[in-house]
């Protein structure tokens, strides 16, 4: 029952580590694809590591711990991709009608730098 | 709860496999930086191809420590030698990727481009 | 047209290949006989837990060093390549925001102290010298554009550390069998942190040699000079 539920999780994460090899052929720019990527894998890493918690308990602390570790360093590592996407200039697909960075620089300059 | 195939025959050919859409992915593609990115997966799936024929059924790691004795080191033990050298091959694979991406480099700063048609001037 | 026919017949072909290997290829129920006397061996001969560190440092120790010298190579070939424009200021790129940085203060020390673990436990548990000296270049990466830490440093100790690596192996000449023997410190006790000869000492300088180079090699990307033009063609 327990080696079951594990399982089960392992082949949901599965899943959505191929919707996010999908989602990066499919999504138009660099931005999109960025993000599907990163939210994509995390979710299916973060599962696969739940369901092999569920199979063998004994590893669930060290497990949680490193559940912890990608859920920090992720995020960190796909924010500093796509900020280095944007200062050199990758284009935008048309579709996408806000560029908030844009707006937050312009801001700035125009507070004179507060 | 065995059933099919040995463990080992699957990674075995899901590292061909790589090495397969790798080769695909050189040939292909006109990016420069696509055909790195399929070079590093033909090296990933070598990798995992020498790595799987070092299985030993019912094997666990070649390490002796409490939980494989040294008694019984000879019977429960998987192959080390693939995993020495795969070692190695990663190594050497991470070394071509940075020298092929500084040729990328160079490539942009000559032609202005990633394209490899840029290159042909010198084929006959 | 063409190209996509003859990719597709050199794909059909290689996929055939490949297939009569799997198909002939069945798992072993056995070690086979180099792999029983390496497992048999190794904490016979070195005192050393781990096999596979035992025949990348000792048994194949000479294949290392070449591994070894063909990262330095390449780190100088990439110097060369991608080249630093002159005058670059060390902060040349901008600056990498505030969620970076407060990430690179947390993940900088927990990712360093989990590369210097995997170094040093090369001899008894999974890990070595190249596995740890990864770890650690991945965290100067992640810390390089806040923390400006000098390159220059990395490469004299990446240096420092081949030379006391070749210096490893001829004190192995000198005071046991031969070049790279790791017997001319004590054995130890089976196991314990301080064992297997010299195995942790060139463990541990084989890892500072390649996160010093891998850190070197990520730099050299960052300031890659993209503008420069080639030399003109001699006539």
């Amino acid at each position: 029952m327990r080696e079951l539920t594990g399982s089960f999780f392992i082949l949901a994460g599965a899943i959505f580590l191929f919707s996010a090899g999908f989602g990066l052929l499919r999504m138009p720019d660099a931005y999109t694809r960025i993000q599907a990527g990163t939210k994509a894998t995390t979710l299916g890493n973060v599962l696969v590591l739940a369901g092999v918690a569920i199979d063998q308990p004994h590893w669930a602390p060290r497990l949680a711990l490193v559940i912890g570790f990608v859920l920090l360093s992720n995020p960190v590592s796909s924010h500093a991709l796509s900020r280095a996407a944007w200062l050199a200039h990758t284009p935008m697909t048309p579709a996408t009608v806000i560029d908030a960075l844009a707006d937050e620089k312009r801001r700035d300059a125009a507070d004179g730098r507060t | 709860m065995t059933t099919g195939l040995p463990i080992s025959t699957v990674f075995f050919a899901t590292g061909l496999a790589l090495a397969l859409i790798g080769l695909c992915a050189i040939l292909t593609h006109r990016n420069v930086l696509r055909i790195v990115i399929g070079f590093t997966v033909v090296d990933t799936g070598l990798n995992i191809a020498i790595v799987a024929t070092g299985y030993v059924r019912g094997g666990t790691a070649p390490i002796i420590d409490a939980g494989l004795s040294r008694a019984n080191a000879v019977t429960h033990a998987v192959d080390p030698v693939p995993s020495a050298l795969v070692v190695t091959a990663i190594v050497i694979g991470l070394s071509v990727t940075a020298m092929m991406l500084a040729f990328a480099i160079r490539l942009f700063a000559a032609k202005k481009t990633l394209s490899i048609d840029a290159l042909t001037d010198s084929k006959w | 047209m063409m190209r996509r026919l003859s990719v597709a017949l050199i794909a059909l072909l290689l996929a055939l290949v490949f297939w009569r290997l799997v198909a002939g290829y069945s798992e072993q129920q056995t070690l086979r006989p180099l792999a029983v006397w390496y497992v048999t061996h190794a904490p016979l001969d070195f005192g050393v837990p781990n096999v596979v560190t035992g025949i990348l440092i000792a048994w194949r120790g000479f294949d290392t060093l070449g591994e070894v010298a063909v990262l330095f190579m390449v780190a100088a070939s990439v110097s060369m390549l991608a080249g630093v424009a002159r005058g670059t200021p060390a902060a040349a790129s901008g600056s990498p925001g505030e969620i970076v940085q407060v990430g690179a203060q947390v993940l900088l020390p927990l990712i360093v102290t989990f590369g210097a673990y995997v170094i040093v436990n090369g001899h008894l548990s999974a890990g070595g010298g190249f596995q740890g000296g990864a770890i650690v270049a991945s965290g100067t990466m992640l810390a390089r554009p806040h923390a400006a830490l000098d390159v220059d440093a990395f490469g004299v100790a990446e240096s420092v550390a081949g030379v006391l690596y070749v210096l490893a192996g001829v004190l192995g000449i000198v005071l046991a069998g031969g070049f790279l023997d790791p017997r001319f410190l004590p054995r130890g006790q089976f196991g314990a942190f301080f064992s297997a000869g010299a195995i942790p000492l060139i463990s541990t300088l084989l890892g500072i040699k390649v996160g010093a180079e891998l850190s070197v090699v990520i730099d050299r990307f960052r300031l890659a000079d993209v503008a420069r033009k080639p030399a003109p063609p001699s006539p």
